[in-house]
């Protein structure tokens, strides 16, 4: 049987939408910051969140002990959160006689204050009686309640089998994903199995459906796959079968599948990144789906629910367990309790015992008993919280003369707020951090420099190079500007013998052109030595059988290894790097190549290629022919000319061996017209046209506001970490390079910055560059702070004697932000600069450390605008800076870039933080001493879990606690308001996360000097800013 | 007759019910604890007033109460009472080294090797209850993460329990299957396999797992240190008694 077109078409279509929900997962080799909730971005912050927490089982705020915190400390705006609370309140019903006012900030600040879970079964009666110390009044518990109870955790779209597991404690959920996950490493393994899945090439689930028809495990299991499987050959007809066969009403698929897809929502991101990265090796080769995978999940969940169904008589499709429930109301609900966890702690034993004997008796008479203690327990838990919170609000009084129907008011309300309260707190928090910024800002104008500075250097808008620009800044004549950190330029960049493009540039963006890199000088041997021996340790450890003897023959050797790495990681780290070569010179190839360029580079290739394919097929030797001879073949191959060759008449190959050898070259070393025809396609991608590169250095200066007063040095500075030992490397690259380092890119702009040509055609735009100015690319590695000049062979000689100056500043200024920064990853650590910076060279090279840096947490704001603004204040490495000059970008074009790029990646950033803080066991990917790396694409907690997607705990939390303080990004914009506004509302993705309140926007008017906060849907505008400063909210707090 | 009495102090089944009636209603841990340690050395006290050795028939017997206690434990996801199966199971293997003519202070550090470290898991039920509502392994796990200290004491105890070394009741066996015959031996390890399972799934439901956020404390340093010093006295004694390890 197979399913028709239009239905197959249906059902792949209403996997996709299902999916929508569920974030991408990038391989880990370029971490991509990104919102875990970016799917439901189209939704304001709050109602996603909420959803959020529905299909992650995840928390979208601090809890309230943590606030409270923050309050104490006095991070949180006391005043905001009274105002938050009156306007929660206005709207609800009175409560005569009580302050809910003053009893919900009770409940909101007073440390140890909690009214507990909202009862099930007791109602406001049982708990006035219980308030007022008198006996529950007696009522039975009607059946058809118990059932409604059941009922209310089997919406609509949960799949049959979780129910099951609810109600049964069969645990056919957990089974089902350990299946899944095995299924999937099997399928995406990347090179870490020696062994890898047959027929991949075929896609998902055709591989999986292959192997998993002879999976002897499975058989002897019980799970009859090969009988689902029988039904119809694609997945979306083995979806449609499951779906009927579990009796799922249409209308309900949508959800079950979105329900099914979130339960390992780390791989099914990872799949669904994949199938749309069509530039991506392994998704070319070996390519699925979400219809694949969900097709696996369904057929494995079928086969497990009717084996359990068959072994225990369990009831396994929706209509059956709806009648159970109907027919068994009082044992559905004793086992819910038990199954979800909802049981009385002191029943367990009891309720476990009466559902194990399975006597109906036994359960009927269990149950009244049950169910009374169980409202008793409702009923006094509830009355104590209440007394509680109404004895440290003052309010006792009044809380035990409430009559039934106002605690019936009350409760409702207490439910709605504690639903609502996260929201507040995070609001009062972003008020006071907002407050703090704005009150260090300084409003009076820049004032204009005397003279150029020493150097000017150019940053990504890391909040990471706050530190040390700050540093530099004081150190020397140094003048900084924040730019994205891949300046503008997206490179699609293939590095020195590397086979694949890398993408430098946000995510968001695709670049169009290759960069390629090219050595000017290198030797093969020099590499070979060291490169072999690892190569052959490699295969050794990694291959079946050679493990047994590898570790007697050579294991000291790893023990070696093992204790240079543990005991003295800083001096064996340098004494290994000593064993490698050093990197060969090169440059990058930026120039677009000419027609008879690119021909000529193919034809060179071409004869590379036949020389190696007579080499290596007929063992002749280079010297053996002649330049003619290989033309001669090059031509006979690429069918420009027919009959026998002179390499055959001197070799004395007959016709059919030379027919073969020119066959060979063909099909093998790829010399035929049509592959010619793609290499200079490929070709064509490479390198910038002179106008684009006029475009990209103007475009980049004219964003940051350098356009004059250009000094002698001008660093384009990208940045990068170093760490070992850490699959989360990648994450504390730059982001804005698609989590990579940013050297490349810096040293593409710089290349083209100091061409004389464009420096003409800048003239022409008004950008004069002064003749002695010279663009040096630089690395900033953010885990020691050290910045290293690249390229320096190009820099002219006059600028030779002022190099020792800019190292003694750029080595200043490193270990001076080492020893701001060494003290927060360590309590102790040295704040001696020297000292400080050897610390920070160890944790760089230091395999046991799990937090080398703490990257970009604790990030919380956007400033877009002129140094001026923030130059005086230290922000401590937390804000994303972004040089913006109004005044060049009259048409706020430039403003409206870098909101379309920098805003949103720095967005994403701040949104993986916001949620890997405040829930890091579902959106965050919990500690890294359990993680595990699989497939060379992810990491797993243990050794089989889900994908772990989000931040480790060691990035975001210290000790327990969040280190990070998750905020919305609250973004200032420096410029007249009408053109922010505008910019704002031309970007529409930008404008929707505004309005969405994913991001917090205000635009600082320094021509009006009036503030406008975007706030409760519209632009408010402040004479002054209206948060109080943090010592004022000291004081209050206290 | 007196036989048949020691059967109920050193437990054989069906007589275990006895102890294990008396054992489950007792609310108090304490009281379970002191059970636990007093019951089984009236037994041995019991078993010195037999006029003639113990039938070699009672080896079997008590191997199959044994397995059958140590059975149960899988089923038991009550920290007091798998405490008392526990027992129990390695209680009623006094009878195989009885049977062997161990002498009574062998008997007596035998039955004390099983039940002080059951008794002391019957205790910590305590601090569980209190937390919890019940120590009921599954409704509380993870607690690795939120009580350490409390966890870290739970796992050793266990441990203990189920003779690992280099506790007492680890040594005390390994004597033990020296006395057997192949089959009895075989018999003893499977038993010896099983409690391992049954100590698993316990701490299982109790230290691993994700947690559900308690905001319950943990416990203090000092009942951390005693209860440290405890097992330590326990296993210092336990080389010196039974050789093992010296």
């Amino acid at each position: 049987m197979s399913l028709a077109l239009g239905r197959r078409l249906g059902v792949r279509t209403l996997v996709h939408v299902a999916g929508e929900a569920i974030p991408f997962f990038w391989p880990m080799r370029t971490f991509i910051h990104h919102n875990p909730l970016y799917g439901l971005e189209h939704l304001p912050f709050e109602q996603a969140v909420a959803e959020g927490e529905r299909l992650f089982h995840a928390r979208g705020y601090l809890p309230r002990k943590v606030q409270q915190g923050y309050l104490a400390e006095g991070k949180v705006d006391p005043g905001v959160l009274a105002d938050e609370v009156a306007h929660f309140l206005a709207g609800r019903p009175d409560i005569a006689g009580l302050d809910q006012q003053r009893l919900l900030m009770t409940l909101l600040t007073e440390p140890g204050v909690s009214i507990g879970p909202r009862p099930t079964l007791a109602d406001a009666y049982d708990v006035h009686a219980a308030l007022s110390g008198a006996r529950l009044p007696s009522r039975e518990t009607d059946a058809t309640v118990l059932a409604a109870q059941v009922r209310a955790d089997m919406p609509p779209g949960r799949p049959p089998y979780a129910i099951v597991d609810r109600l049964f404690g069969t645990g056919i959920g957990a089974t089902l994903n350990e299946l899944v996950i095995k299924s999937c490493l099997d399928f995406f393994d990347e090179g870490q199995s020696v062994w890898q899945m047959p027929g991949r090439e075929q896609g998902l689930f055709a591989a999986w459906s292959a192997v998993a028809q002879r999976n002897l495990r499975l058989f002897i299991r019980g799970l009859h796959i090969k009988r689902i499987l029988a039904v119809d050959a694609t997945p979306e007809g083995i979806i449609s079968h499951v779906m009927e066969a579990l009796g799922v009403p249409e209308e309900d698929w949508k959800g079950h599948f979105t329900c099914e897809l979130t339960r390992l929502h780390g791989w099914a991101g990872f799949i669904r990144w994949r199938a749309g990265a069509k530039h991506y090796h392994w998704a070319r080769h070996y390519p699925a789906d979400l219809v694949d995978y969900l097709a696996i999940r369904l057929v494995l969940g079928l086969a497990l629910l009717r084996e359990h169904a068959q072994r225990k008589g369990l009831p396994h499709t929706l209509a059956e367990l709806d009648r159970f429930v109907e027919a068994h109301p009082g044992q559905a609900y004793l086992r819910h309790e038990f199954h979800g966890g909802h049981i009385l702690p002191d029943s367990a034993h009891a309720v476990e015992d009466a559902l194990a004997s399975g006597r109906a008796g036994r359960i009927d008479r269990l149950l009244p008993v049950y169910l009374a203690r169980k409202r008793e327990h409702e009923a006094r838990a509830q009355a104590a919280g209440l007394q509680n919170l109404a004895e440290r609000a003052g309010l006792a009084d009044a809380m035990r003369r409430l009559a039934p129907e106002a605690l019936t008011t009350l409760a409702g309300t207490l439910a709605e707020f504690e639903t609502a309260e996260g929201h507040m707190w995070l609001r009062a928090l972003e008020s006071c951090a907002m407050g703090r910024l704005m009150h260090g800002m300084n409003l009076a104008p820049a004032v204009q420099r005397a003279k150029r500075p020493f150097a000017q250097l150019m940053f990504c808008i890391d909040v990471r190079s706050e530190r040390i620009r700050r540093h530099l800044e004081k150190v020397g004549d140094y003048q900084t500007f924040g730019i994205a950190g891949f300046f503008g330029v997206p490179v699609s960049f293939i590095g020195l013998e590397k086979g694949s493009e890398t993408h430098l540039c946000p995510v968001v963006a695709s670049p169009k052109n290759v960069v390629l890199e090219l050595a000017i000088a290198r030797s093969a041997d020099e590499q070979a030595f060291v490169s072999s021996l690892e190569q052959v340790f490699h295969e050794l450890k990694a291959s079946v059988l050679s493990p047994f003897i590898t570790v007697e023959a050579v294991g000291l050797l790893f023990g070696l290894d093992m204790f240079g790495k543990s005991l003295a990681p800083l001096a064996y780290s340098r004494w290994r790097q000593r064993l490698h070569p050093d990197r060969p010179d090169s440059r990058l190839l930026l120039d677009k190549l000419s027609r008879e360029q690119a021909d000529s580079i193919i034809r060179s290739l071409q004869r590379a290629l036949i020389v190696k394919a007579v080499v290596r097929e007929l063992n002749v030797e280079r010297e053996a022919i002649t330049d003619d001879m290989i033309r001669e073949l090059r031509e006979t191959a690429l069918g420009n000319r027919e009959g026998p060759t002179d390499f055959a008449r001197r070799f004395v190959l007959d016709a059919r061996a030379e027919t073969a050898f020119i066959g060979c070259l063909r099909t093998v070393y790829r010399i035929d017209r049509g592959y010619a025809q793609l290499q200079m396609e490929r070709l064509g991608r490479i390198g910038f046209t002179l106008d684009e590169q006029l475009n990209f250095v103007g475009t980049a200066l004219r964003s940051i506001g350098l356009t004059e007063g250009f000094s002698r040095f001008v660093l384009l500075v990208g940045h990068g970490s170093t760490s070992e030992n850490n699959p989360y490397e990648s994450a504390l690259d730059c982001g804005a390079c698609g989590g990579n380092h940013g050297i490349v890119n810096a040293r593409v702009l710089a290349q083209i910055a100091n061409k004389p040509t464009v420096r003409e055609g800048l003239r022409a735009q008004g950008i004069a560059i002064p003749d002695d100015t010279w663009f040096v690319p630089a690395f900033h590695n953010t885990t020691t702070d050290e910045i290293q000049l690249h390229d320096m062979a190009l820099l002219p000689p006059s600028h030779l004697v002022y190099v020792d100056r800019l190292g003694n500043g750029l080595q200043s200024a490193t270990r001076l932000s080492a020893a701001e920064r060494i003290p927060t990853l360590e309590p102790g650590g040295s704040v001696d600069p020297a000292r400080a910076y050897r610390h920070a060279l160890r944790n760089a090279s230091d395999w046991s450390q799990v937090r080398p840096e703490w990257g970009l947490s604790r990030n919380f704001g956007f400033v877009i605008g002129r140094r001026h603004l923030t130059e005086q204040m230290d922000l401590e490495g937390r804000v994303f800076l972004q040089s913006y000059d109004y005044r060049a970008d009259s048409r706020g074009r430039l403003l409206e870039n870098i909101l379309a790029g920098p805003l949103v990646v720095g967005q994403w950033i701040n949104m993986e933080h916001y949620f890997s803080t405040v829930d890091n066991a579902h959106y965050g990917s919990g500690s890294k001493v359990y993680h595990n790396v699989a497939g060379r694409f992810g990491v797993m907690t243990g050794n089989l879990s889900d994908l772990r997607t989000g931040l480790p705990a060691q990035t975001v939390l210290k000790d327990g606690r969040p280190y990070h303080e998750p905020m919305r990004l609250l973004t200032f914009i420096e410029a007249p308001f009408a053109l922010a506004r505008r910019a704002i509302e031309a970007v529409v993705p930008v404008k929707n996360l505004v309005y969405n309140g994913w991001v917090r926007m205000a635009i600082v008017d320094p021509e009006t000097g009036t503030f406008h906060l975007f706030d409760d849907g519209g632009w408010r505008q402040h004479a002054s800013w209206p948060g109080r400063p943090t010592e004022e909210i000291k004081e209050i707090a206290a | 007759m007196t036989l048949l009495a020691v059967a109920f102090f050193l437990p054989l089944f069906p007589l275990s019910i006895v102890l294990n009636g008396a054992f489950v209603p007792l609310r108090s841990p304490r009281a379970r604890a002191v059970l636990l340690v007093l019951w089984p050395q009236c037994g041995v006290i019991l078993l010195q007033m037999l006029p003639h050795p113990v039938p070699h028939a009672f080896v079997p017997w008590a191997l199959l109460t044994s397995g059958f206690y140590a059975l149960r434990l899988l089923t038991v996801r009550d920290m007091g009472m798998w405490a008392g199966f526990l027992a129990t199971s390695a209680l009623a293997l006094t009878w195989v080294l009885a049977a062997g003519s161990a002498d009574p202070q062998a008997l007596h550090l035998f039955t004390l090797w099983f039940s002080l470290p059951a008794a002391l898991l019957a205790l910590l039920a305590q601090p569980l209850t209190k937390r919890f509502g019940a120590a009921y392994a599954g409704l509380q796990d993870g607690l690795i993460g939120s009580l350490p200290r409390l966890s870290v004491v739970l796992a050793v105890t266990v441990l203990a329990a189920i003779a690992t070394p280099p506790f007492p009741g680890f040594f005390a066996l390994l004597h033990l299957l020296r006395m057997l015959e192949p089959g009895g031996a075989i018999g003893v390890l499977l038993i010896w396999l099983t409690w391992g399972w049954a100590a698993t799934r316990l701490l299982q439901g109790f230290v691993f797992g994700r947690g559900r956020g308690t905001t319950a404390g943990d416990i203090g340093h000092a009942p951390m240190l005693s209860w440290s010093g405890a097992l330590g006295v326990f296993v210092v004694a336990g080389f010196m008694l039974t050789g093992g390890g010296l």
